[in-house]
């Protein structure tokens, strides 16, 4: 076995940190495209529709329960079979697409409990006092109801997200080049030396991902509640 | 100017409202007594919409329609034309005093930023709250929450304010400063439609009172009336329960 070149660290760094944006490319389309969904989902549990509540519920339930590589197996595989059936012939995509795909269809189950249970805890006489000021139901949830539910949801919704970026390294599995894929490229073009540096190279890029998302995100909810406190002091 | 005839309320099984009907003149000032569970309450939320009543018809402001074939637009008629006052306040946790009051005017109605804030100023000047534009609802007192909530019902000039047990969530002390801001606007001549359990705003205030029990309007009449010649037995009982309390109080 070779000795351990902690200088190599420097040169992994380096030569994947132009990969970063595709890793980050694809979280941001994730959390678009699963945001999204999470919020149909979430006021189809809420709502009294029978049977979207039963079909918001089986979804989320059985996307729960598929971990994150059997899913993007599914996906990569199963989905150009499925669209091929409708004329559309997915073989050439981009992989992106199909990870974005994977985990919108994961991260969405998971934001549509977050996005529930903050909903859940806002009062519900504050839409129901913004009817009565004559706002419309979406005006009502849209100014009144939607920001308290977001300032509820950011701690969940940062530890959903850090969780995403932590999944998301699966991608290279089908082949995506992210900061991982590079990493795994890497390895494989050294014939399987410089390993740990590569990895701890990798453990240093998502480490300083995850601060940079909570400082952020933390950084959000502190300004959302310190502008309460400061009208205190004034 | 209102009236709603005949207004039926289920919840589940339990019938709330059987059969009640209540005619309101500009000017009026409507007190509705009555014991816990007689419907006064949900009566007013049916009104406005909250609660979607099975039965009953509904004339205000042009409109006439039965309570369950009711539309969105027709809703949203009747509720640009009241304001409504809650027991716990409702104020927008996310939002100062000013901006409480200015919303339906800037969302709702469309009344350009700088109008909306002259009128939401005045709106809490009139309740005595100049001095806390920019104060959020957590750092107000319950007697200073529910005085926004009155200026955020009266800012948009509404035809009938309805009041639902205003003072119940606040502490005794705090019951004056909220009943003034209400004797005020009845001077004022404003509609009002009042549940409530203090009695002697009733007395001295009501044009009108409204005695309920079990989901039908037992009786009513003037205030003198109701209070020292009252017909049906049931009020005559209830008036004595709550009254005698008041006395306690009072010696």
């Amino acid at each position: 076995m070779r000795p351990f070149h902690p200088e190599f660290i420097l040169t992994a760094f380096v030569q994947i940190i132009p990969y970063l944006w595709v890793t980050i490319a694809t979280m941001i389309g994730t959390v678009v495209f699963g945001s999204l969904i999470g919020l149909i989902l979430a006021r189809a549990n809420i709502r009294r529709g029978f049977v979207s509540r039963v079909l918001a519920q089986a979804y989320i339930y059985i996307t729960r329960c598929i971990p994150s590589i059997v899913m993007l197996f599914i996906v990569y595989y199963g989905l150009p079979e499925l669209m091929l059936g409708f004329g559309i012939d997915l073989n050439n995509m981009n992989k992106g697409f199909f990870v974005i795909v994977t985990f919108s269809i994961l991260f969405s189950a998971n934001m549509a409990e977050v996005f529930r249970s903050a909903y859940e805890t806002i009062d519900k006489g504050q839409r129901e006092a913004a009817l009565c000021a004559g706002l419309s139901e979406w005006q009502a949830f849209y100014r009144i109801v939607l920001p308290q539910c977001i300032v509820v949801a950011l701690p969940n919704f940062t530890n959903a997200l850090v969780n995403l970026m932590k999944e998301g390294s699966l991608s290279y599995t089908i082949g995506l080049i992210d900061v991982m894929g590079k990493g795994q490229l890497m390895i494989g073009q050294n014939f399987g030396s410089y390993s740990l540096e590569t990895y701890l190279a990798l453990t240093v890029i998502y480490w300083g991902l995850t601060v940079i998302m909570e400082k952020g995100f933390g950084g959000l909810e502190e300004r959302i509640s310190k502008r309460k406190k400061l009208a205190a002091a004034s | 100017m209102l009236e709603v005839k005949d207004i039926h309320k289920k919840f589940g099984d339990h019938e709330i409202l059987k059969g009640v009907s209540l005619n309101v003149e500009k000017g009026d000032i409507i007190v509705i007594l009555g014991p816990s569970g007689s419907g006064k309450t949900t009566l007013l939320r049916s009104i406005n919409f909250l609660e979607r009543a099975e039965k009953g018809t509904i004339d205000f402001k042009g409109i006439h329609t039965e309570f369950r074939s009711a539309g969105k637009k027709q809703i949203h008629e009747i509720r640009q034309h009241t304001g409504f006052v809650f027991q716990n306040y409702n104020l927008y946790a996310n939002k100062t005093a000013l901006e409480n009051v200015t919303e339906g005017l800037t969302v709702a109605r469309r009344v350009p930023k700088e109008e909306a804030i002259r009128r939401g100023k005045e709106a809490l000047d009139k309740v005595g709250l100049s001095d806390r534009y920019d104060f959020y609802p957590s750092q107000l007192s319950g007697g200073q929450q529910q005085r926004v909530g009155i200026a955020r019902a009266i800012v948009t000039n509404p035809d009938v304010i309805l009041f639902d047990e205003p003072t119940s969530a606040l502490d005794p002390e705090l019951v004056g400063e909220v009943l003034n801001v209400m004797k005020t606007l009845a001077k004022e001549g404003a509609t009002m439609i009042v549940v409530t359990h203090e009695m002697s705003f009733a007395q001295s205030v009501a044009s009108r009172v409204v005695f309920m029990d079990q989901g039908v309007v037992v009786e009513e009449g003037s205030p003198h009336q109701m209070f020292s010649a009252p017909k049906d037995p049931r009020t005559m009982q209830f008036l004595k329960r709550v009254l005698r309390e008041d006395f306690d109080y009072n010696i």
